[in-house]
């Protein structure tokens, strides 16, 4: 082993008690309340979470002309729902959705950070941050699909969609087959955030 | 070249054999992004955003400026071989640390001082002006549209990605450099950048995506089968190609 990888021991507890420090700190010097890291986090853990991307796949999935308006102009049609005030927000201001059917497949990366649609899917997990992942989806993505899981056929076409622009965006898989009795409960509970991602599709129907 | 900027398409990473669905590995992680959202919530560049903000009136200590901006040039500033080796939240943590050492919010000396002896919990609330600007900020977010596109490429036309020298900070990603593809969309607005990077972005200007065919990218290393690359480029980064 080189120093290179030589990680303290404590290497969490000190980010912990730097990062509480700094906190403090900052509270102490006017910089920031005591609330507002709490408020900042019960936000999206209250209001921007995934709760509202799937609401907006299963409108997708049962009205047609919703399903249409959502690719052509993202923020009209979710600004005809019914959600908190914010969609339009920090890290939604120009929300952009691609939709699969059949034989195309939609996969959204970013290549440089990690830009993800806050007010649709709420915060990115750990996954959509991961170097390796990042820098594999880019160039096999048909490999890295079937090493999470999702084996496509191979004349599905994969689309892969690198966010390095202005737009933040979501995918809207398709409505999985036997559901056509489900409830928009139900229906809502097949909708994950990888499957928004296009990592995962939707489903699977039990 | 920065490495940061070529991660796209890097060879040799190992296979993916389960997805971390955590947001937060750590419970100290939550704190430093609530840090980092209340400081674009409190930038003093707000003011002058859409909406404009009443930044001057935010009865906050932050003075400066601060965005997405500013945490990716840290990260693409980092030695490349540091930031492959911290976790996500480690790096905005140690970049947005020093930034409050570097602009004298805080000192070296006080950081220590309170991670070797941590202070009770404040008495004062603080000012609730301060937490309603950053949630505002949440709410109503911060736009780069400035203006309808003013575009010099249409759809269908074929355009050679730039391939000028990086800066600290770039929104093209490497592997492109160089590369033909084809404009898919124009998009309706000119758009801005939150600071002049360096390698042509920052004042308002069309954003396109442009399709390119893997083979082009990738050469014989690309996966082979149905796929299509789609990027999102400022026209900064796009160039014609001359007509032979």
């Amino acid at each position: 082993m080189t120093a290179q990888f030589a990680y303290p021991p404590d290497r969490e507890e000190l980010s912990a008690k730097k990062v509480s420090a700094l906190e403090s700190l900052l509270i102490e010097k006017g910089v920031i309340t005591p609330q507002t890291v709490d408020k900042v986090l019960a936000y999206f853990e209250t209001e921007m979470t995934p709760l509202n991307g799937k609401k907006i796949v299963v409108k997708a999935w049962t009205d047609p002309e919703f399903a249409e308006k959502v690719v052509t102009d993202t923020p009209a049609a979710i600004a005809e729902l019914d959600f908190p005030e914010g969609m339009a927000g920090a890290e939604g201001e120009h929300l952009q959705a691609v939709a699969n059917k059949p034989g195309v497949h939609n996969l959204v990366i970013c290549t440089l950070c990690s830009c993800f649609p806050w007010p649709v899917l709420g915060l990115p997990p750990y996954w959509y941050k991961d170097p390796t992942f990042r820098a594999r989806a880019a160039r096999e993505p048909r490999k890295v699909l079937a090493e999470v899981g999702l084996e496509l056929p191979d004349d599905t076409e994969i689309k892969v969609w690198d966010s390095s622009g202005h737009s933040r965006w979501f995918v809207i898989p398709e409505r999985p087959a036997g559901t056509d009795d489900f409830t928009e409960e139900q229906l809502m509970d097949l909708v994950t955030t990888e499957s928004m991602i296009g990592v995962a599709l939707a489903g699977p129907v039990k | 070249m920065k490495l940061q900027h070529y991660l796209g398409g890097l060879e040799g990473l190992p296979e993916l054999t389960s997805l971390e669905k955590r947001v937060f590995v750590e419970e100290w992680e939550k704190r430093i992004f609530g840090i980092h959202v209340a400081m674009m919530g409190l930038s003093n560049h707000l003011g002058s955003a859409l909406p404009a903000y009443p930044i001057d009136q935010v009865p906050t200590a932050f003075k400066d400026e601060w965005t997405w901006a500013d945490l990716r040039t840290g990260a693409e500033a980092m030695n490349p071989f540091d930031y492959f080796k911290y976790r996500y939240y480690e790096k905005w943590l140690g970049g947005i640390t020093q930034f409050f050492i570097d602009k004298g919010y805080i000192t070296e000396d006080e950081l220590a001082t309170r991670m070797a002896e941590p202070a009770a919990p404040p008495q004062d609330s603080g000012e609730p002006a301060i937490d309603d600007q950053v949630i505002a900020y949440l709410r109503y977010g911060d736009s780069p549209r400035r203006d309808v596109a003013h575009p010099k490429f249409e759809v269908g036309s074929t355009v050679r990605i730039a391939n000028k020298p990086a800066g600290s900070h770039s929104r093209l990603p490497g592997y492109l450099r160089g590369r033909t593809g084809t404009v898919e969309r124009v998009f309706e607005g000119d758009y801005a950048y939150f600071v002049h990077t360096g390698d042509g972005i920052g004042d308002p200007m069309p954003i396109y995506i442009v399709e390119f065919d893997p083979e082009e990218i990738w050469g014989p290393c690309a996966e082979g089968g149905p796929e299509t690359l789609y990027a999102e480029l400022f026209e900064a980064y796009l160039e014609p190609i001359e007509e032979k």
